[in-house]
């Protein structure tokens, strides 16, 4: 009975309840579309990672690491065999990579030169699917040299043109390779794009003395949940050499990921945390209006506790009724806009990829989110009915009659 | 004759610190089970107050209430509370139903603060609302009731929990004549045949008549109790 009169008594000023109700529809629909937003980004920066960056794992030398010089290599043939025996395993990219000095006539800057078999380049990370202009590396052409847009933008670089790469080979001596730039490539990640060019690995290996030698595997599996297996396996097969998840190579894409749901519980809680007050007045309200039928309650037996819950009850109600609804507006705007997509290119394209985000964003809303939402909405709502229940409470109910 | 309600020696001070009033000096009340009986007397005179402390709703100053052996004095707040849903039926001026419930819904809450099985509760709420002349108003709200009806459904849920008395604070002020006469004879018949016990405050002559003790209260004080009376006399 009491859930009738305090499902009842919601209804007694439908104008006030219906306001109430919409504001915390309103507040959950925008607050779980933008946490969805923020998710899908998430989501997206996890795919371009692991896709087109990192792969899963990445296998080095353990001295690479801290120090990226051409001697700290690993033997292919070896690293060959063990993947191939993994068939989690998708595909693997062995790469010899250094760092040196492109210089053209305009002029030079720091990078990192990146040797990769064009075939395996791509089966790991699509890399011929980010050529903008010119051609992908072609396993038949020699010293042929892919540079992102944004560095040919800053040297002034164009197709055909000439740049020279100044290295240090194995033994740290300085040497140095002319090549033709015969595509220009732009990834999801500017930072990157703007340190990095991509040579044949031959051609790489012939200048800095690497042949049958690897700094860097990269490995991408078939499925993410196959990651810690694999990890494992690699740390037996392979325990002289570094394996690292992409957790440990891209730190900031972990950092973002693990933050997330952070970042949507606190957006959530200031959302609920506003809500609330609007609660607690229409509740505030409600119990005023209501002084001499509660003193009533109380006078013909009605305990402190039934009092309470009803207002309690009663106010879970009202931000209840709301939330569902508010939750199922979102949860319909992301399967839509989730297809669709939100192209964020024209107004903040640039920034987005500076950060290594893809201009469209597909929200995804996870279920443990909506959940945890509604668990916040119900604790939001009993906070919120302890004020105007405390009031109820304190009413004395020969006085609350004669109001 | 079984006692009902001993009020000794009651007192009740507003404003003790400050101008002190006086709404009920040292009141001696028996009541019997079965008595039907009016406090009257002017406005201001302590009526209300004194059927407020009566009823737990209000604490003397000074003295004590015992209902059926129980100082109600002593009582905590939720005790206090406990004791009124089981012993006392309480009937106001204004009706004071739970608008959002139906007619039987009203009566029949009372009954679910008392836990009583859903079977008795129906039953009940039946033969209330039955025996008050509303049987065919069970689904029906306050607010499409009549002033009259109202108040025979606060006599129905007053008497729901089978208490030992039912207090009424001017019962008859918002009623018609029809409706005061008819709200009289229902009660008036519970009284008789149920030998429940009615204790009124009242200006309402059409009560006074009914009633079979009178009590007259001046500035708190029983200036008149037709019980004494009828005894000396």
């Amino acid at each position: 009975m009491l859930t009738i009169i305090a499902w009842r008594n919601l209804w007694r000023n439908r104008t006030r309840s219906l306001i109430i109700t919409t504001s915390v529809a309103l507040g959950m629909w925008a607050g779980t579309f933008i946490m969805a937003i923020y998710f899908g980004m998430g989501e997206a920066r996890l795919r371009i990672a692991i896709d087109n960056e990192v792969s899963h794992i990445q296998v080095h030398h353990p001295g690479f690491a801290d120090d990226k010089e051409a001697k700290y290599n690993m033997p292919m043939d070896s690293l060959a065999r063990v993947f191939q025996k993994i068939p989690a395993i998708r595909a693997f990219s062995l790469r010899s990579v250094t760092t040196g000095m492109l210089a053209t006539t305009s002029g030079s800057q720091g990078i990192q030169v990146n040797g990769v078999d064009p075939a395996a380049e791509q089966a790991t990370r699509g890399m011929q699917n980010f050529v903008q202009d010119g051609d992908y590396l072609d396993p038949a052409q020699r010293n042929r040299v892919l540079v992102s847009t944004k560095l040919a933008k800053k040297l002034k670089l164009e197709i055909g043109n000439k740049i020279v790469l100044t290295l240090l080979d194995t033994a740290n001596n300085i040497t140095a390779g002319a090549f033709r730039i015969c595509g220009l490539y732009h990834t999801n990640n500017a930072p990157l794009d703007e340190l990095n060019v991509f040579v044949r690995k031959t051609d790489l290996d012939r200048l800095i003395g690497t042949d049958g030698r690897a700094h860097e595997a990269a490995i991408l599996l078939h499925r993410d949940d196959d990651l810690d297996p694999v990890f494992q396996q690699l740390k037996q097969a392979l325990p002289q050499l570094q394996i690292e998840r992409w957790q440990e190579i891209s730190p900031e894409t972990a950092l973002v990921l693990s933050s997330l749901d952070t970042y949507s519980l606190v957006f959530i809680f200031i959302i609920l945390l506003a809500l609330s007050f609007g609660i607690i007045n229409t509740m505030l309200m409600a119990v005023l209006e209501r002084t001499r039928e509660i003193g009533m309650l109380m006078a013909v037996g009605m305990n402190k506790l039934r009092v309470f819950g009803m207002v309690v009850l009663e106010t879970i109600m009202l931000a209840v009724i709301g939330a569902p609804a508010g939750l199922l507006a979102a949860w319909l705007t992301t399967l839509w806009l989730g297809h669709t997509g939100i192209n964020l290119g024209a107004i903040m394209g640039e920034s987005l990829r500076d950060f290594g985000y893809a201009p469209v964003i597909y929200p995804v809303l996870p279920w443990h989110n909506v959940v945890q939402t509604m668990q916040l909405v119900l604790l939001t709502a009993v906070v919120a009915a302890i004020f105007p229940a405390l009031k109820a409470l304190r009413l004395k109910p020969v006085e609350a009659i004669r109001t | 004759m079984q006692t009902v309600i001993d009020a000794h020696n009651i007192s009740k001070v507003y404003n003790p610190d400050t101008i002190p009033v006086h709404a009920v000096n040292s009141v001696h009340l028996h009541l019997n089970r079965g008595e039907f009986t009016a406090l009257v007397g002017p406005s201001g005179s302590g009526k209300t107050t004194l059927l407020n402390i009566i009823g737990g709703l209000d604490a003397p100053t000074e003295g004590q209430v015992v209902i059926n052996g129980i100082n109600i004095s002593e009582l905590k707040p939720n005790q206090l509370i406990n004791f009124r849903l089981h012993n006392i039926g309480f009937v106001f001026q204004a009706f004071n139903l739970i608008p959002v419930l139906t007619a039987s819904e009203n009566v029949e809450f009372i009954m679910l603060l008392q836990k009583r099985p859903k079977a008795e509760r129906t039953r009940r709420v039946h033969e209330l609302l039955a025996s008050v002349g509303l049987s065919d108003k069970l689904n029906v709200r306050p607010s499409q009731l009549s002033g009259g009806q109202q108040q025979r459904v606060a006599v129905a849920r007053a008497l729901a929990s089978r208490p030992q008395f039912i207090l009424a604070d001017e019962p008859t002020a918002n009623l018609d004549s029809h409706s005061a006469a008819t709200l009289l004879d229902i009660m008036e018949k519970m009284n008789r045949e149920e030998a429940i016990t009615f204790l009124f405050s009242t200006h309402d002559q059409r009560v006074i008549d009914r009633a079979r003790r009178v009590i007259t209260l001046v500035d708190g004080r029983i200036e008149n109790d037709s019980a004494a009376t009828q005894i000396r006399h």
